[in-house]
């Protein structure tokens, strides 16, 4: 991927969620959020569980549609507010040139059970994106060995440890060369052991100025690697700053009091 | 058991049953010269077709004494292949015209040369008939004619050939006909079946006689079920789309077929099949109609383990393709397929099984497969034998495939687990209901319908192992599809109908 371009001045959107609001029948989930994030910046979203974080990232990887607001990647409008404030997604066709801006990073790896390392790696990029089969072979040795996980393209996902799945996971989506990364709690499932492995990778990403959003729980993690956090809680943005401001000098006492949680 | 019921087994079954009780102990004819130039050859009774080859059976030869001769011995030598037993014997008769006459002699059946051997003390005088009669003599086992030459002797001590004598027609007799009378012959088979429920049940002779027949049979249900299941696949496939599709009216209609074809018993829908399409003067050939209706019926059970199989793969999986991008038909065939595939092969080759077992229904309106061959085996024997050794014929594909049900229950278990491929090691013998039960509880991933289907075979074989359908008095659906297609089970009483 093409190096981040942070020192220029994050002049560039590469995605913007407006007024989102999203409810699951009648539980309001997300309740006006706005988020933009400019290119090689990196975000971290954190907040309590059930605060609507899994369903934003969903709401921005388009696997989950919302009621009202407006969403865009870079130029290209995927969801249009109406002026009453209604969303109204464009085409399919929309849909899927957007599908092609982002990666998603699941808790729960979500790898093919039936491929191989490299077939899962390598899958999308051919059948989607239509690339030249050995560019994207070569392409995805690269990133697999610089993820430690040379010699094991061969294996199956379940021969695997979870770490090793994850970076499998993290190779598969950023060999679509996406424009961001979103990661779900990428570190969740993972034994503490196996944790940092992931982390470290991350942080490299970070080093390159991917554009990344980041939902953890990792603290320290998310205060060493992230340009912005953001704290979601029942739905709202309830603060957003540097990493000093919200998680060593939180405003507000919901926050205050999600960050004494997390450190007892 | 008689060389007579083996004829008619080989005989009768393959023209449809048609009883045509052969007679080979009362039957030969035979014949030979004797003396120098006028020789008399005589049938023995009325001739049969159906003169097994290898078989003892009774052997008739006759000769007249020349004019002027004086015949003091004669040595009937059997063609190369026949054999004599310690049963065997030898009658010597003599006659004038009709007179019996009894002159002193020695006669002897040497079994090293499997030659009669027939010396008097009195030359026999001119116009004397000399008539052998041979039992339990076994002629070569060929197709075709075979004759009995030899020497005899005069009283001045010559000896001269005996011209060929007219030949008898004998017809190859299989080596399961073969191994059938040797055992007739057996000491421990007599002692084994003066018990009459082994005579009944285990009878070695009809065992090893009915195999042929009852093989046949099986091969017939294989091929019907070898044909049919393939076509029952896309059928399943399509109708599980159908299931899960938005599209409400192919959801209803997918619906329907299934409720409807796995709501009512096999049986029945063999029976409108077979004697419906005929009174709307659609005639098809009867196993085609056989392989139509097990797919029909199998198709919608597969299309149940299909819907169940996709619906099993999370998620996270549709999700993950769609976040690279794939569209739902990529997603589908690259994702979802294949790895539902691996989900419902378990299951599939119990559906299989049942398919299998089910052939047997088709009995009922004549279908000439495994269940009818060993019937009618049993109606000309009035022994169960024949019965026993079909069940053995459907247990030599089940029992192998429950096996592999449960060894891929495992490996599913074990890729669900992510506990990596499967480890070569076994855990000794255990009985297949057992581990497949085991493996089952472990299974926590495991389709519902696996499961059920499983379950279903248990009882099943269970059922049919106590010989009693009432075993599958389970409430879930599964056993109840079992019980129903036992219930089916057509029973000895002639309900074939016209269709054959
Ligand atoms: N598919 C769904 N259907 C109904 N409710 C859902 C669904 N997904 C999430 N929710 C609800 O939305 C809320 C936010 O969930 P989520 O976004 O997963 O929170 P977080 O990721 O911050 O823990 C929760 O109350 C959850 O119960
Ligand atoms: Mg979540």
């Amino acid at each position: 991927m093409t190096n981040g371009d942070a020192s220029m001045g994050n002049t560039r959107t590469i995605v913007s969620l407006d007024n989102i609001e999203k409810s699951f029948g009648d539980n309001v989930v997300l309740k006006d959020i706005s988020l933009k994030v400019a290119k090689g910046e990196v975000v971290s979203i954190i907040g309590s569980s059930g605060g609507g974080k899994s369903t934003l990232l969903r709401c921005a990887t388009l696997l989950e549609t919302f009621e009202r607001g407006s969403l865009a990647y870079g130029d290209m409008i995927v969801a249009r507010k109406e002026p009453d404030g209604r969303a109204v997604y464009l085409g399919k066709d929309i849909l899927k040139q957007a599908r092609l801006k982002f990666g998603l990073v699941f808790q729960n790896f979500n790898l093919f059970p039936h491929r191989t390392v490299l077939q899962n790696v390598m899958d999308a990029p051919i059948r989607v994106q239509k690339r030249d089969k050995g560019e994207v072979e070569k392409e995805a040795h690269e990133l697999l060995s610089k993820f430690g996980l040379g010699g094991k393209e061969n294996m199956v996902p379940c021969e695997l440890s979870g770490g090793q799945q994850q970076r499998v996971a993290i190779a598969r989506a950023l060999c679509m060369n996406p424009e961001i990364l979103y990661f779900d709690e990428p570190t969740s499932a993972l034994d503490p052991e196996l944790t940092q492995d992931v982390l470290k990778i991350i942080r490299d990403l970070a080093k390159e100025h991917m554009t990344m959003v980041i939902v953890t729980h990792e603290m320290t993690f998310a205060r060493d690697v992230s340009d912005r956090i953001v704290f979601i809680d029942k739905g709202v943005i309830v603060e957003e700053g540097s990493p000093e401001q919200v998680i060593d000098n939180p405003q507000h006492e919901r926050t205050r009091s999600f960050l004494r949680k997390i450190y007892d | 058991m008689s060389a007579s019921v083996k004829a008619a087994i080989k005989q009768g079954l393959f023209t449809a049953l048609a009883l045509s009780l052969v007679t080979t102990f009362v039957s030969p004819l035979f014949a030979g010269a004797l003396t120098t130039d006028v020789t008399t050859a005589k049938g023995n009774e009325t001739g049969s077709d159906n003169i097994l080859g290898g078989t003892p059976t009774r052997v008739t030869w006759e000769a007249v004494v020349d004019e002027g001769e004086q015949v003091v011995g004669v040595d009937v030598v059997y063609p190369q292949g026949s054999s004599f037993s310690d049963e065997s014997s030898i009658k010597v008769t003599v006659l004038d015209g009709t007179t019996r006459m009894n002159p002193e002699n020695t006669a002897s059946l040497d079994a090293a040369t499997t030659t009669a051997k027939v010396n008097f003390s009195e030359p026999l005088q001119s116009g004397l008939r000399l008539r052998l009669e041979m039992y339990k003599v076994s002629l070569p086992n060929v197709d075709g004619a075979v004759s009995l030459n030899g020497t005899y002797k005069l009283a001045d001590g010559t000896v001269k050939d005996l011209g060929a004598s007219p030949s008898i027609e004998v017809t190859y007799a299989s080596v399961a006909e073969g191994i059938s009378n040797w055992l007739d012959q057996q000491p421990f088979v007599q002692a084994w079946n003066s018990v009459t429920f082994l005579r009944l049940f285990f009878q070695p002779q009809l065992i090893v006689s009915s195999i042929p027949t009852v093989a046949t049979g099986w091969l017939i249900s294989l091929g019907l079920v070898l044909v049919g299941f393939p076509l029952a696949i896309p059928l399943g496939l399509i109708a599980a789309f159908m299931k899960i599709s938005k599209a409400r009216i192919l959801h209803i209609l997918a619906a329907i077929y299934t409720g409807v074809v796995r709501g009512t018993p096999l049986f029945l829908q063999i029976y409108i099949a077979f004697f419906g399409l005929p009174l709307l003067g659609i005639n098809i050939n009867q196993y085609v109609l056989s392989i139509l209706v097990l797919a029909f019926n199998s198709g919608a059970y597969l299309c149940e383990i299909f819907r169940a199989g996709i619906q099993s793969i999370p998620k996270g999986q549709f999700e993950a393709s769609r976040s690279l991008g794939m569209s739902g038909t990529q997603t589908m065939f690259s994702v979802i397929i294949p790895q539902t595939v691996r989900r419902v092969i378990p299951t599939m080759t119990s559906e299989f099984i049942l398919l299998y077992k089910d052939t047997s229904l088709l009995a009922a309106v004549g279908v000439m497969e495994l269940m009818l061959y060993s019937r009618s085996i049993v109606s000309l024997t009035g022994n169960m034998t024949p019965y026993i050794v079909a069940a053995c014929f459907y247990l030599i594909v089940t029992l192998p495939l429950i096996r592999v049900v449960g060894n891929l229950e495992k490996r599913l278990a074990l890729a669900d687990n992510g506990g990596g491929a499967p480890k070569k090691k076994r855990k000794g013998r255990r009985d297949a209901f057992s581990q497949m039960r085991e493996e089952i509880s472990s299974t926590t991933e495991t389709i519902e319908a696996a499961e059920q289907k499983v379950a279903e075979v248990q009882v099943e074989t269970a059922a049919a192992m106590a010989g009693d359908a009432s075993v599958a008095i389970d409430t879930n659906a599964a056993a109840a599809r079992a019980q129903e297609r036992h219930e089916a089970t057509p029973t000895d009483t002639d309900e074939r109908g016209d269709a054959s």
